[in-house]
């Protein structure tokens, strides 16, 4: 049975401005390790569609699991009568969609060993081994293993003819060893986020040698010193740190529906508001910012939004000026826009797609300039690498970040390793400050996995990136 | 939605009669949701549908392995035993296996509601129109959401546990905005009929018009009002790292503390089986039962969550924090103002995350209305903070309490005076 193309007869038929089906298999296994007890292991399938009515300038949305023409016509109708509903409250004079046309095509994540095929015993096996070699070091108290391995397949169709098949998949192996003493205990992580690739990038980390790496930070850590009272320092900050830096204070600063106040009551909206596009100095002018829904194994890239918009790759920060947002079909028009930059997207299928963050990096450096060099031209600052903290207002303005590991430079030197250390700036302080981005070469992704937003809750999932970048006189200190 | 009830129990008895597992806990449900969301003045997206789960964790010998599905069809179940059973076959054995949870006396708590459950679309809709009406009248504009939940939640193991738990919520929230004013108001019920929209907008017109343009304020230690909704922010929180076992590890700050007045001595913290207007789940997800419990009294630590795998390891009972309590006072927020000499009161706290687990210090922003007050009198109102804070001391900073209130449908909190709360910036709105 075609079921696609009778829920779109079905929705035409009751005079549907427009309307979508997404038929979603979710698998994601979920294995946790704590101390080699394997507290959570679980291999869970979520099976559905969603179907998207629009009417009257208003949006329905209804999901079910029983795939017959009975079950798929009432979904159908209960979606056109909540958004004949909806149209009862319009948005204004209501919504309008960006143009689009439909599209036939296929795509498939660059993956080379599907996940789903590999033993479990194999992926236990390699926990436990990354386990045990951080639990070999007497401090090392806490020893943990999360590992998450996500496939999506999706069938889409639309009223406008559109009819894709979508296989996405991605990996992130995270894990963390806990130093503690009688005085302290501190944390130090391998975590390279989410990546769409197989399970032959598992295979080229050499997790056990980066095991014993953990483990020595985590214990050269809780014994560091801290710093003293905030002052205004120079930060270097690595790509993994500044993934996390970039998503809060410009990636969700940009989705336009924060902007247009559509989540004002509970992510927040933004600062970075239409009349400031094209004037607005976000950033230096070595910044650039660039969204890429086509980059290979970015966790947003699916070759479509779930608006069924191709995707796309434009600069949302141009030469340090807000260029652009990341927009749908929806939110597009708000700012006179006649297509979608195809940022809409959802997480299951009974999830309604929301406006959502691109993959989106910090162009490199375009002078050839390592870490290295960069560390050697920094008389007076501190290094930061990977993730810990992090704390935005709910206009993306003000922030605190950690991080977590910390090093001290002097003299272009990394001279000892610090700990609770935090740091606070503001949009546009922050990103103007930044004054060197290490080249190309160094450039590093990360894939973020678990970012909660919209209501009901969703995790989305989008890929950033960046080189080794530094940001002068910025508020750093030890905590409290 | 007996028919869903029903559906949920034949697939759990299918499970029982196919299942080759030593042992085995088996997890289900299902929701039947409306969430009707609006922004600016208008509905922007609008959800229904019913989710079902299953899932099932078995075990041979101390092998381990689970698997969840979202259908019931016998080829689903099938498949959700196989790969189950797969996974705990590949397994190692769990040097903390816990077996599943046996026959338990099961609190009778009423969680549903047919007033809730028969709430309609219209009825949601019409709702969301008065809130609509009332903003426009104030040249405002208001966003939110309005969700209507139901549904059931079932437990059965191999060694006799059975239980199942009937639901319903209503919750509404919603944030009104004019210019650089904004504030929100938010709660939720297991029975419609105790909700009352009128009072909603009332509370949220006061917080409105106490507000104007917000000026900056400056930084440091000083008085704080929080109000009830911002209490509930900090508390789950607190909750998150208030586990034992990170305590009897060296994690948190609570290490060594269990019988100590390690907060302060105005703090009671509790969850409570006996307040018939909260939402109180008889069970956990891993069937322990609901019970009282006094987390925190009059500052001494009696307990801290202990989950089932650490019960058994540390010889200690296993608990759940089914909902959450903390004893209030008899002071008005017009009393307190008169405590101080100056302070800052403050509606909700925001975007909260730990910065030194050991020593239990959080950073945080206020958010939807923050007010100066001064010799009794709210001044002016102020840009937002934001403050680092360590919970368990702020607690003996506590100067007064006003009376516990009904916020969400799980949680009853006070507002909190607490002296020298640490404001550590500001931000420009």
């Amino acid at each position: 049975m075609d079921y696609l193309s009778f829920a779109m007869d079905a929705a035409r038929r009751l005079g549907a401005d427009y309307a979508d089906i997404r038929i979603q298999r979710t698998q994601t296994e979920m294995l946790y390790l704590r101390n080699l007890s394997l507290k959570h292991c679980n291999l869970d399938e979520l099976y559905g569609y969603g179907i998207r009515v629009f009417k009257n300038g208003a949006w329905g949305f209804a999901h079910n699991t029983v795939f017959s023409e009975e079950a798929i016509e009432k979904t159908v109708k209960t979606a056109f009568n909540i958004a004949t509903q909806s149209a009862r409250v319009a948005h204004g004079t209501g919504l309008t969609l960006a143009h689009e046309r439909g599209y036939i095509d296929t795509f498939r994540s660059p993956f080379s060993i599907d996940p789903f095929d590999i033993p479990f015993a194999e992926k236990i096996e390699l926990m436990r081994e990354v386990n045990q070699t951080m639990l070999r070091y007497n401090d090392i108290k806490v020893a943990t293993f999360m590992l998450e391995c996500r496939k999506d397949e999706k069938l889409f169709a639309s009223t406008l003819d559109s009819r894709l098949d979508i296989t996405t998949v991605y990996i992130e192996p995270n894990f963390t060893a806990t130093a503690v003493t009688a005085e302290d205990s501190q944390s130090r992580s391998f975590r390279e986020g989410g990546h769409a690739k197989g399970w032959e990038w598992i295979r080229s980390l050499n997790l056990v040698d980066k095991a014993r790496h953990v483990a020595q930070e985590a214990i050269m850590k809780v014994h560091a010193d801290s710093l003293g009272a905030e002052e205004r320092r120079t930060l270097l900050l690595d790509p993994i740190h500044m993934s996390l830096t970039m998503h809060e204070s410009v990636g969700h600063p940009t989705e336009l529906d924060r902007v247009l106040g559509w989540e004002a009551d509970f992510a927040g909206i933004s600062f970075a508001t239409p009349e400031k596009l094209r004037s607005f100095q976000y950033g230096s002018p070595i910044v650039n910012f660039v969204a890429d829904n086509t980059l290979a194994d970015g966790l947003a890239s699916a070759g479509y939004d779930d608006d069924g918009v191709p995707n796309q790759k434009w600069y949302i920060v141009k030469d340090g000026i807000l260029n652009e947002y990341g927009t749908t079909r929806a939110t597009a028009p708000f700012i006179g826009q006649q297509m979608s930059r195809g940022c809409n997207r959802a997480t299951h299928y009974y999830d309604f797609p929301i406006n959502r963050i691109p993959n989106l990096y910090l162009e490199p450096g375009k002078e050839p300039l390592s870490p290295n060099e960069l560390i050697a031209d920094t008389k007076d600052g501190v290094l930061i690498e990977g993730q810990g903290s992090f704390s935005i207002d709910q206009h993306r303005v003000n922030f605190q970040f950690g991080g977590d590991m910390f090093w001290e430079i002097k003299d272009g030197k990394k001279v000892r390793p610090l700990k609770k250390i935090i740091y606070r700036s503001n949009n546009p302080e922050f990103w103007n400050s930044v004054d060197a981005i290490c080249d190309e070469r160094y450039f590093r992704t990360f894939g973020v996995s678990n970012c909660g937003k919209g209501q009901p809750g969703q995790r989305g999932r989008m890929t950033h990136g960046g080189a080794l970048a530094r940001f002068r006189n910025i508020r750093v200190g030890g905590s409290q | 939605m007996m028919q869903y009830k029903d559906a949920i129990l034949k697939a759990a008895d299918y499970i029982r009669a196919h299942t080759s597992a030593d042992d085995f806990t088996i997890n289900g449900g299902y929701n039947n949701e409306l969430h009707t969301r609006f922004a600016q003045n208008g509905i922007t997206q609008h959800i229904s549908g019913t989710k079902t789960w299953l899932s099932l964790s078995v075990a041979f010998g101390a092998q381990t392995g689970a698997a969840e599905v979202n259908e019931l069809s016998e080829e689903a179940l099938k498949n959700l035993i196989k790969r189950a059973e797969t996974m705990a076959h590949m397994n190692q054995p769990d040097p903390e296996f816990v077996a599943s949870e046996q026959a338990r006396d099961i609190p009778k708590i009423n969680n549903y509601s047919d007033a809730t459950a028969s709430l309609s679309l219209e009825d949601v809709v019409s709702g969301i129109q008065r809130c609509v009406a009332n903003a426009r009248g104030k040249d405002a504009r208001v966003s939110g959401i309005s969700q209507r939940f139901y549904g059931g939640h079932c437990i059965q193991t191999k060694n006799g546990f059975s239980g199942w738990d009937d639901h319903s919520t209503f919750s509404h929230s919603m944030t009104m905005k004019r210019d650089d004013v904004e504030t929100k108001v938010s709660g939720s019920v297991k029975d419609f009929t105790t909700f009352d929209m009128t009072a909603m907008i009332n509370r949220l017109n006061e917080q409105f018009d106490a507000l104007s343009s917000p000026v900056q304020h400056h930084t440091g230690r000083m008085p704080v009002i929080l109000r009830p909704a911002a209490v509930l922010d900090w508390l789950w929180y607190l909750m998150w790292m208030y586990q034992r076992r990170m305590a009897d590890d060296g994690l948190s700050p609570y290490s060594g503390q269990i019988g100590n007045e390690f907060f302060g001595k105005r703090f009671t913290l509790r969850s409570s089986i006996d307040d018939a207007e909260l939402s109180t789940p008889p069970f956990s997800d891993n069937a322990i039962v609901a019970r009282n419990i006094n987390w925190v009294n009059k500052g001494v630590i009696e307990e801290m969550r202990v989950d089932r795998d650490y019960a058994k390891l540390a010889g200690i009972p296993a608990n759940y924090q089914a909902n959450l309590i903390v004893d209030g006072g008899e002071t008005s927020e017009a009393e307190m103002m008169k405590m101080v000499d100056n302070g800052i009161i403050v509606n909700r706290l925001w975007y909260i995350r730990s910065v030194d687990q050991k020593r239990g210090e959080m950073t945080g922003l206020t958010r939807d209305g923050v007010l100066y007050f001064e010799d009794g009198a709210v001044k002016r109102a102020v840009t937002n903070f934001r403050w680092n804070e360590i919970f368990y001391d702020m607690t003996r900073r506590i100067l007064a309490l006003g009376p516990s209130m009904l916020i969400e449908n799980n949680a009853r909190v006070p507002a909190m005076l607490i002296d020298g709360f640490n404001f550590v910036d500001v931000t420009t709105f």
